[in-house]
């Protein structure tokens, strides 16, 4: 545990971001999800952690109700963004998702050029009035996730042609680029090498100046140093959620104990 | 011996050859099979393959040697005349040569007695057994007993030969299995062997009808200078000589109509498509699917009566009359119409499984980002099916060209070469058929310039499936 370097944890802004609460996902007959109580805070980034299979991915898509699209999917629980409940009917999925961004566990880039990929969302939510706009838009997208020096010369390239881990940093690219108020961030780092993680860690830390970001990982050294909270899920269950310091060095539940120090997972 | 029976007996000696093989796999291993290179069940089918598979195909072969060795033999005993007649006497030797045998088995008469028939009174007794005969003189009747003498022995050789190569098979196989043999990759090479051939038959009857075509065409333009054929603006055969035989009114017909036709399945079958794929439900699919199969499944004579009883009269009577357009029923508009909704299951159902195999994760990507659903299916899912929708466009022009019943019944058999669609004109396919109907022989331009017009047909809707298939092919490239 000592070469676990500990982010800052200092919490600017404490106001609650979202809040669930109970809340209960089934596939079908399969119950993946029980009673999960959590609040994440404004301005913050918390980190998801647990064995392959709890449902972290499932709490996720929760969040900005992507399990919409899922067949035979169904949510019970109270979720709110800013003390609005999401589920609401009268909410509509598509400005929601507008505003809770996400980055998915596989890189899944449109089969358009790298530039199209970025500009997606801008276009879309008509962020920018001009090429201009636009151009800088994706610009500082791939920029900050630590793209553009790699792709700015065949910006017109599709994307699907780039490797696994820049396809990667592209889906990040993609999601920042419609500047979200919340980023939801599955596993971003899974195909990476360790200099590119820094990269993406950097710019996780650095998005917590405008947003809340919300990140699965499996790499516990990476859930330490990016995060300021940290919940740990087993079995479908919210087992623990605190401060990441805390989960680390001092946590109430065995459960925990035994995952972070690599008994169970 | 009958072919049937032959089979059977070499497949009775095949399935022998498995447990044989298998039995010898064993004990020279000692009874232990795990000394064995491969499975016990592997000598067996080699054994099998072996004694089975050159047999058969000795068999295939003699069967389509020995008609062509015999008449060839025969021929000779025939005074010579020109093509025709003698291929007409050849065929009432083969049927002469079929009652002899009918007669030798209902009458019990023995090679002798066969022998000494003489052509007075044959006729009848033919007749009683069902063969007609137009024309018996002795040399017939000569021939027609060379004939039967030749098929009776090579027949006999036959069932000698394919056994004797089936129990060949069998001993070279058991004489090979030792512990070490590799039959497994025997076996597979042998099964690979034989799945080759199978596909090189179909390869090959391309290959014949590309030939036979060719073959005709040539012929063709040795009576009919090409450049008049591909350059001529008049279709007016004459069967009396002296025509013209431009290919272009056709060739305008048939793109004019497949154009109407795509135009009109190309959108509706589309949005039919991303209907079925992107928006409705479980349920709406359940039933919407397998009605649109069903449309599929008409026949297009079914169509081409539609398109003669409804479309082309109400045509008429609502557009081309009050428009001043035309008067006549048939028209390039009732058949591209009723060919447009031919295709359209076509195009549906092949952009349907395009759309389908969109990755999910695509659309999670965009709908991640906001996107709505429109815009996900118009920005993201469109231009990822684009490649193979286009396929399948391509390939729904190359049935457009190649369809005959509804533009028979739906467009009429004018050539002519005109804008106004509402007019009759017809296709390069009609006109292969009826130049080809009625009585004359495949001797004069008029008939043989079928065989031109199916060539280039052929090379058209040739070149339309390579590029539709090319760009399938690009398309799934995309994500493996
Ligand atoms: N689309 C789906 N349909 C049915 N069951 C699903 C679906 N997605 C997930 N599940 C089930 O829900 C449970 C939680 O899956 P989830 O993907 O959330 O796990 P995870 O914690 O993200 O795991 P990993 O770390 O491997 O990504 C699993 O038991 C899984 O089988
Ligand atoms: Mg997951």
């Amino acid at each position: 545990m000592d070469d676990i370097r500990y982010a800052e944890r200092v919490v600017s802004a404490a106001e609650v971001k979202i809040a669930a609460s109970r809340v209960q996902v089934f596939y079908g007959l399969n119950h993946a999800l029980k009673d999960v109580d959590v609040e994440i805070l404004g301005k913050t980034v918390t980190a998801f952690i647990g064995p392959s299979g709890c449902g972290k991915s499932t709490f996720l898509r929760c969040l900005n109700r992507m399990n919409d699209t899922i067949p035979g999917c169904r949510i019970e629980g109270r979720i709110t963004l800013d003390g609005h409940d999401i589920y609401d009917p009268r909410v509509d999925p598509v400005q929601l998702r507008a505003k809770v961004g996400m980055v998915f566990q596989k890189p899944n880039p449109f089969p358009k050029s790298i530039y199209d990929n970025v500009a997606y969302g801008p276009r879309i939510h008509g962020l920018a009035r001009s090429k201009a706009e636009i151009d800088e838009i994706v610009e500082t997208a791939l920029r900050r996730a630590a793209l553009w020096e790699e792709v700015k010369d065949r910006l017109a390239a599709p994307g699907t042609g780039l490797s696994g881990g820049q396809q990667q940093r592209l889906c990040i690219a993609r999601a920042i680029a419609t500047s979200p108020e919340v980023l939801l961030m599955d596993e971003p780092c899974s195909a990476l090498d360790p200099i590119a993680t820094a990269q993406i860690e950097e710019l996780i830390d650095e998005l917590r100046t405008q947003f809340s970001v919300v990140i699965v990982t499996h790499s516990m050294q990476q859930a330490a140093r990016v995060s300021q909270r940290t919940a740990f899920f087993h079995l479908g269950r919210l087992v623990e959620y605190g401060e990441t310091g805390q989960i680390f060095t001092n946590p109430h539940d065995p459960r925990t104990e035994s995952y972070i120090s690599g008994r169970i997972g | 011996m009958s072919l049937g029976i032959l089979v059977l007996a070499v497949l009775i000696l095949a399935a022998a050859g498995f447990l044989a093989g298998r039995r010898r796999a064993i004990s020279s291993a000692g009874g232990d099979p795990r000394r064995l290179h491969s499975l016990p069940g592997h000598y067996g089918q080699f054994a099998a393959l072996l004694t089975a598979v050159p047999a058969l195909a000795l068999l295939a072969v003699w069967l389509m040697a020995q008609p062509m060795v015999i008449e060839q033999r025969v021929a000779s005993l025939l005074p010579a005349g020109d093509a025709s007649t003698s291929s007409l006497v050849m065929a009432d030797v083969r049927r002469i040569s079929t009652g002899l045998q009918r007669l030798a088995v209902t009458d019990g008469l023995s090679p002798r007695d066969v022998a000494g028939l003489s052509p007075e009174g044959l006729a009848p007794r033919l007749r009683a057994v069902g063969v007609a005969v137009t024309s018996m003189g002795p040399e017939t009747l000569a021939a027609a007993r060379a004939h039967r003498d030749l098929q009776d022995r090579l027949g006999f050789w036959m069932v000698v030969s394919v056994l004797a190569t089936s129990a060949a098979g069998l001993g070279l196989a058991l004489a090979r299995i030792r512990p070490d043999f590799r039959a497994r990759n025997t076996t597979e090479r042998f099964v690979m062997v034989i799945l080759i051939a199978a596909s090189l038959v179909a390869v090959a009857t391309t290959v014949g009808i590309v030939m036979s075509l060719l073959f005709e065409t040539m012929n063709f333009f040795r009576l009919y200078p090409a450049q008049d054929f591909f350059l001529s603006l008049t279709w007016n055969p004459q069967f009396r000589g002296g025509s013209d035989l431009g290919i272009w009114p056709l060739l305008w017909g048939t793109m004019y109509i497949s154009f109407i036709a795509l135009l009109v399945a190309v959108p509706i079958g589309l949005l039919t498509a991303i209907y079925l794929a992107e928006y409705a439900g479980a349920r709406a699919r359940s039933w919407a699917k397998p009605a649109i199969e069903i449309l599929a499944g008409i026949p297009t004579i079914v169509y081409g009566l539609f398109a003669l009883v409804t479309v082309g009269p109400a045509l008429r009577d609502w557009f081309a009359q009050p428009l001043g357009l035309g008067a006549s029923s048939s028209s390039v508009m009732t058949a591209g119409l009723v060919m447009g909704i031919m295709l359209i299951p076509f195009i549906s159902s092949l952009s349907d499984d395009i759309i389908n195999a969109v990755p999910q994760s695509l659309r999670d990507g965009s709908y991640g980002l906001g996107a709505t659903h429109s815009e996900t299916v118009k920005q993201v899912i469109l231009p990822a099916a684009l490649p193979g929708i286009v396929g399948a466009i391509l390939l729904g022009a190359s049935r457009a060209i190649g369809e005959t019943m509804i533009v028979v019944l739906g467009a009429g058999a004018a050539a002519k070469l005109s804008l106004n669609p509402f007019e009759a004109m017809t296709t390069v396919t009609v006109k292969i058929v009826s130049q080809l109907t009625g009585d004359t022989e495949f001797a004069s331009p008029e008939t043989l310039v079928a065989f031109a017009l199916g060539l280039t047909l052929f090379a058209i809707t040739l070149v339309l499936n390579v590029i539709a298939l090319f760009i399938v092919r690009k398309y799934r490239e995309q994500y493996e």
